[in-house]
Formats: C-alpha cells, structure tokens, sequence
C-alpha cells in the first residue's frame, strides 16, 4: 500500500514534467520525438532494474557501465564469427553477453558477500577490470559489421514503439513480480531492512545477496545486446558513466540507497524522468552542460523529498 | 545556591526548595508511550533513587534530562527557571551531567584525552597542552582512587568496571548541580561500588543533587535520600526512604496485575524426557575448556540467571548456531546434532526470541504478516510464490493466540508497542512449532499487561510440551516462571536451584560468588 503511494508521488512529478514541457517545448508530444524519448530510456532503465536489485539489498554496483563494454565486446565478438547463420549468431551473442555479465555479478557478489566487503569497493574494482578487459580482448577496437537484420531489430517500431523498449518493459514486470510476490523477493527486502534478523530467521544471506549482484550482471547483458542492436557497433570505451544514471534513475525513483526499501516500478517512473527532462532541455536548445547541471540538482532534490516523505511516514 | 550552611538551616525554606523539579513530563515514539506522566522533584544535596522495571521509561527520563530527547509535554524546572535542554551540552552548561553505563568513551583515545575531550587544554596557538592535561587527569583518577591506572592508556586497554569508574572521574571534572548515574554499579566489584558511594557521600556534602539509578535496591536503601518508582512511563510513588520497604518497592514497581500472575502458585509441566542436553558446550567468547553441561527436558521452562557480561546471551547464540560453537556436544532427542547455522538449529526444532527485539528479531518497516513469517516462509507459499491470504490467515490465527493488539496484518512492524511488537517476535518463532524455544530478555521493554500476557503464554506453551530456555535479568521473572533456575558466573554455571529452593538471597549468592573467584586472583 505505502510503496504504491510513493509510486504515485514519483509518477505526480512525472506527469507534471511532462505536462511542462509539453506547453512550452516546441514537438515535445510529436510521436517521432515521444519514440525517441523511450529509445534513449531504454539502456539506462534495463541497467536500473538491475540495480535496484542491487540497492534493496543496501549495496551498489558500480561496475555496470564497464561490464556492459564487455559483455558488448563478448557479444559482439561472437556476432561477428563467420559462417553462422543469423539466428545462430545472434542466439550465440546474447547467451554470450548474458553469460558474461551474470559471471561478473556472481563475482561482485560473491566477493563481496564471502570476505564481507563492502560492495561499493568491490564493485570499484569490478568496474576497471571489465573495462580493462573490454580493452584487451578487442585491443581497443571497435567491433561492427553485424547482421543487417540484427541492426534492424534495434530500431523496430511498433506504433511508434520501440521494440527495445517493450523489452525493457517486460523486463520491468518481470522484477515487479519477482520482487513482490515471491518469497525470494521477500528476503532481499529483508536483507536490507535488516540483515540479521533474517539471518537469525534461518535464511543464508550469501545465497541471496549473490543472486541480486548476479541479476544485475544478467541485466548488463541484455542492455549490452539492445545497445548493439541500436548503435549497430561493440566498442571497449561505451559505458563510461552509466553506472550512475542506473543509480539516479533507482533513487530518484524512490529506492532507498540504505536499502529495504523501494520498488521497481519506481525505478521506471525514474528513468522515465531522467529521459523526459534530458529530452526537454535539449528541445529548450539548452548545452550538453546545462542538461548534466539540471540533472544533478534533480537528483540532489529528489533524494531530498524523499527524506522528508520518510520523515511524515515515520511519525 | 550560595547561602551557607548556617543560614540555610535556619531557614529550612531554601534548603528544601527543590533544585530540580518534573511535573508531568509525557513522551511518545511513534505507538510507543515512554513517558506517561512523570513527576518528581529533589533537593540541593539530595541523593535521589530512580527505579522501576526495564522499559518503565527510566532511560528516557534521562535523555530528557540530558537533552537528547525532547518530551511532548511537562514542565521542568531547574533551581526555579524553566528548563528544557536542546543538547547535552546545553544541559551541562545548565549543571546538569550524566554518567551513562560505560559506552561513551572513545576506545583508541587515551583515559586523559577521554577525561577531557570537551575542553582539552591548549595553549595559544590552540595545540593540545598534553603534559597539563596528563597531570590534570592524574589528579582527577587518584580523586577517585584509580591509582594503578596511566592516563597515557587508551581506554580499550581498560577493563568495562574501570571504564564506567573513568566515566565518572570524566563527569567530575565539570561542576554540575544535578549528577545523575545511570546504572553505575552494574559493572564494578563491590570495592569499586565502596569507593564510588564514597564519592556520592562526599558529592552530597557539596551540595550536589544526584539522581541514583539502580537495579538493586540494597543499594538504593544503603545511598539514597528518597526515590521514586517509576513504572510504565509514570511515577508511581516518591517516598521517604526510612518511611518505606523493600516489599513495598517491589509491589510499586511490578503493579497488581503482575503482583497476581506471579503470586499465582503454578504446577510444573516438565516431563522426564530430556530434549535438549549439552555436554562441555563452550561457545566462542568462553574462557573455559569445561563449558556448560545441562539438560533441558520436555516441558520444562528453565531459566538462567546472572550478571550482565557473565556469558548468558553468548550461551544461547551458540545453541542456536547464531555463533557457532567452539567445541562440545548438543544432543537433540539423544541424538549428537552439529548445528552450524541458525538455519540448521531451526530445522532441528528451535527457536530463539533474541534479547534485542530492534535489531535482531523484527524488521520494523516491513509489515506484521511478514514478521511474522519470516521463519515459515515455506509454509505460506508456493514453489517460491507468496500466498499472501495464507500469510495473513497464519498472522490474524496467531494474533488471536498472542491476544495481539494491531492495525492489520499489512501494517507495519514500527505502528506496534513495545509488548505487542514482542508477541510478533514469539509469533514468528511460534509459526514454526518448535519444541525448544530460546528465551532472552523476553519481556524487556514490554508494558506489565502485556508482561502478564507474556508469562501466561509461556506456562501455557510449557503445558503443551515446549521446553523453554529463559535468560532474564529480573529475579522476579525468572523465579515467577521457571521450574528450575541455573546461575551464571563467568561463563559458567555455578548454581542450580529447584523451584522450592528459589531465593533472589541464593540466586545473588551464586552470582556474586562466581565474580569474587574471578577478581580472587
């Protein structure tokens, strides 16, 4: 009931975003501008459904923007093998992808849950030794030439929506069920309420905090398959930063950065509003610089309405 | 407070003005009522004690006092004015200072540094004068009688006794009007308690109204000049301490509806199968290759009593695997068991209600229904889907049982009082039928009607074969509700004593015991 209710805080300001730049941006509302916003959505929200994962259970992965270099090197690499058919190519590259980042995050997780190290440092490192090995395995190339009907995928529309986005969608609905109904999901919010009271109810903490890391790494993948499909490239040095627009998208869609707290619809309605407000000020014709500035201080504010929110739900 | 003694005793008016005042002091955190309407007042050089149960609001009383927390309502008054602290240090400007029970020293610091961390010595270009303020301390342990101690230590080096002893020396150093000690004696020998009531005595002569906490009422009755009772968050009584007993006390403290469960003459319902039995169990922290030895059988509910720090709560983490054992035998039914985890002690048919409710036993900003289970999620659900009608069906049957006092089983956790929150802590554990159930403070924090409640389920499982394990701190707990009590000292068991037998005199004997063989060498 109560995260509901915060739910419709989120989807208020939302709206209200919208409703602003719909009468004073010029084709704001035009379909092919409304197609583009939910385009440039989709990367970060798949990469944010992930992390919330990651931060109900009070961690934080900072290595998904590294790890999706990588698992797009991986995967691009073996989309571009000759001699296989496309659909073998394009099967092969995302178990490829997926495998890759599922392993990265069973490692963040598992690092960090065995030796009890915080994830934050974990997950620091984690971000350059995929970065690193996004370089070497390319040797800084940049990988292309993939299946013209592979590329076409990524900019499928259906009603002026892109196919990538229903994707992420479905991968939304998938964590709001996995997260809301399931006994599983019951324990990670658990864990991040309080960890040793669920420990002391008989549940091992380290199966479930490496189960959220590995989702989070099994997300990357798939944002790492959707980013070739789109951009038609596998390059080492995409990514850099996105990790914290995941993070932003996860808090200032209400996610508790202490964990326990927050949903992934949430999270949806944040990246929503990063998308919405990114695209705004550049139909406003404001600078690159101007746009980061505004979105800093989006961030800082959201986390502040939050505190106060917990502040009236508490007394 | 500068007229002399010479005046003030012929005018008896001033010397009986109170210096501090309370009227009607009321405090809530969220559906908890921690202060229900506390009056008292003391005199300038009065020893005042301040007792009650655990949870009767003593500690908040002291945070109002302190200036950490601020009441909803009540006046105070402090030699006349209007008193109402924003911050400790407002409060200590104000004369009013806390010795609180050993934790608020800083451990890599040295004892001079801690003694005098609010306004360290400095010379002009604000470097710490480190010589004067090692003498200075010096000074101030040697006032106390702390004499084998170096000031150049860091308090971790410190055992707990010299510690809360620093503390004071620490609270000293400032003039104050009103001390108040927090449990002061619950950490010291009976030397160190000697030297301390020394001080008290020496503190009252100047004039300095103290506010004495304790537990132990000898203590009370040998030191102070009246006390109040406090229970529930109200004052009980405040009397005269030669125009009262220690029966009397104890009555105010546990209220009539206590008074008749724990009059109330109870059959034992132990059984002669033994169900839990532990052989040279020594957990993590016990100092002792032997460790504990016991059996607990069908039935039966068997308490533990013993000092704060004599190995209690550590035995009962290590039956429940919470920390794993270090060696020994835990047999179940008979049977050798090697319990590593929590997990593993809960598939073996235990429960733990642990001593800190907050932190270990409830996650308070997730709903009843889930609290209550968190331990049997497998029973409320369905290859691993939650069957939320079958949640709330299990928490409103077990509320029914626990007489649970709630909103619904969607609220959550924090909305519940302290008593009730505790009934969703032995609901959680009750959810998943176990035959041993662990006990630790079970009824600390709790309001008496809910107490009452608390024991009358405990009898009531106890009849239906449940063997219960219980740790308390409160003698008349323990003595109301267990069949037989063992006694801890030291990680050990140094006495064991039939329900016919029970004594606080014999219980404390034991207790006490352990400890002086401990400081003998």
């Amino acid at each position: 009931m109560k995260l509901l209710l915060r739910d419709a805080g989120i989807g208020i300001a939302l709206l209200l975003l919208i409703l602003f730049f719909a009468l004073t941006a010029d084709h704001f509302l035009s379909p092919n501008n409304i197609s583009n916003i939910l385009t440039q959505i989709t990367i970060n929200l798949i990469l944010a459904i992930g992390m919330t994962f990651v931060i109900l259970i009070g961690g934080i992965d900072l290595s998904v923007g590294s790890m999706l270099a990588f698992c797009a090197v991986v995967g691009g690499s073996v989309l571009t093998i000759p001699d296989l058919s496309v659909f073998q190519a394009v099967s092969l590259a995302t178990v490829a992808a997926v495998g890759t980042g599922a392993l990265c995050g069973f490692l963040n997780g598992w690092i960090s849950a065995f030796w009890g190290l915080p994830s934050f440092i974990v997950t620091l490192g984690m971000l350059n030794i995929a970065r690193g090995a996004a370089l070497q395995v390319t040797d800084a190339r940049t990988i292309y030439s993939f299946p013209p009907s592979f590329n076409a995928f990524g900019s499928q529309m259906i009603y002026g929506v892109p196919v990538v986005f229903l994707i992420a969608l479905a991968l939304v609905g998938i964590a709001w069920f996995v997260l809301s109904r399931t006994v599983f999901g019951r324990l990670l919010y658990g864990i991040g309420n309080n960890e040793e009271a669920v420990r002391l109810a008989g549940h091992s903490l380290m199966i479930y905090k490496i189960a959220a890391f590995t989702i989070a790494g099994v997300l990357v993948g798939i944002a790492a398959i959707v980013y070739m499909a789109r951009l038609n490239i596998a390059s080492p040095i995409i990514g850099i930063g996105f990790e914290l627009n995941a993070i932003a998208a996860v808090i200032i869609g209400g996610t508790s950065l202490s964990g326990g707290r927050g949903s992934v619809i949430g999270t949806l309605l944040g990246a929503c509003i990063i998308g919405v407000l990114a695209n705004g000020l550049i139909l406003f014709g404001l600078s690159d610089f101007m746009r980061q500035l505004i979105t800093g201080v989006v961030i800082i504010l959201a986390v502040i309405v939050d505190k106060y929110r917990e502040r009236i739900t508490a007394a | 407070m500068n007229t002399n003694l010479a005046h003030a005793d012929s005018a008896p008016n001033p010397a009986t003005a109170p210096l501090l005042e309370l009227h009607d002091i009321r405090k809530r955190f969220g559906g908890t009522v921690a202060l229900a309407g506390v009056t008292l007042s003391i005199a300038p050089g009065e020893v005042h004690g301040l007792i009650g149960e655990n949870g009767a609001g003593k500690s908040t009383l002291i945070k109002v006092l302190c200036g950490i927390v601020k009441p909803d309502s009540g006046v105070i008054a402090l030699a006349g004015e209007a008193y109402s602290p924003h911050s400790p240090r407002d409060a200590k400007a104000r004369g009013v200072q806390v010795v609180h029970q050993e934790f608020n020293l800083l451990p890599f610091l040295s004892v001079a540094e801690n003694i005098f961390i609010e306004h360290l010595p400095r010379n002009a270009l604000g470097v710490v004068k480190r010589r004067d303020m090692n003498t200075r301390a010096r000074a101030a342990l040697d006032a106390i009688g702390l004499k084998d101690i170096d000031v150049r230590w860091p308090v971790e080096r410190l055992g707990i006794a010299h510690r809360q002893l620093v503390e004071v020396a620490r609270a000293l150093m400032t003039e104050s009007r009103v001390l108040i000690l927090d449990e002061p004696t619950a950490t010291l020998t009976s030397r160190e308690t000697e030297r301390l009531f020394a001080i008290i005595d020496d503190l009252r002569r100047r004039g300095v109204s103290i506010i004495f906490v304790s537990h132990h009422l000898d203590e009370v009755f040998r030191l102070c000049d009246r006390v109040t009772v406090l229970r529930n968050g109200e004052t009980v009584t405040s009397r005269r301490i030669g125009a009262t007993t220690q029966d009397e006390l104890v009555r105010a403290m546990v209220g009539q509806q206590l008074q008749k469960e724990m009059t109330h003459s109870i059959e034992s319902s132990a059984r002669s199968e033994t169900v839990l039995s532990l052989v040279n169990f020594r957990h993590t922290e016990s100092p002792h290759e032997d460790g504990v030895s016991f059996d607990l059988h069908k039935g039966e509910i068997l308490g533990i009593a013993g000092l704060v720090g004599s190995g209690r709560t550590e035995l009962l983490r290590a039956i429940f695997a919470a920390e794993p054992p270090l060696s020994g035998t835990l047999l179940r039914d008979g049977k050798p068991m090697s319990l590593r985890s929590p997990r593993d002690a809960i598939r073996a048919g235990i429960g733990f209600v642990t001593e800190d409710r907050k932190e270990e036993g409830l996650i308070l900003s997730m709903p009843i229904a889930a609290n209550v289970t968190m331990a049997s999620l497998a029973d409320v659900s369905r290859h691993g889907l939650l069957d939320q009608r079958a949640e709330n069906a299990l928490t409103e049957k077990l509320g029914v049982d626990l007489k649970l006092k709630y909103g619904g089983p969607g609220k959550n956790a924090s909305t519940l009082s302290g008593g009730n929150q505790q009934k969703v802590v032995l609901a959680k554990w009750l959810a998943r039928k176990p035959e041993i159930l662990l006990l630790d403070e079970p009824t600390r924090g709790v309001d008496v009607g809910a107490k009452a409640e608390i024991y009358a389920l405990i009898r009531r499982l106890a009849e239906r074969g449940l063997a219960l394990l219980v740790v308390s701190s409160e003698l008349p707990e323990l003595m109301t509700l267990c069949d037989r009590i063992m006694v801890m000292s030291q990680h050990r068991i140094v006495g064991s004593l039939r329900r016919a037998d029970f004594s606080e005199e014999k219980i404390l004997t034991y207790a006490y015991q352990g400890e002086k063989r401990q400081t003998g060498h």
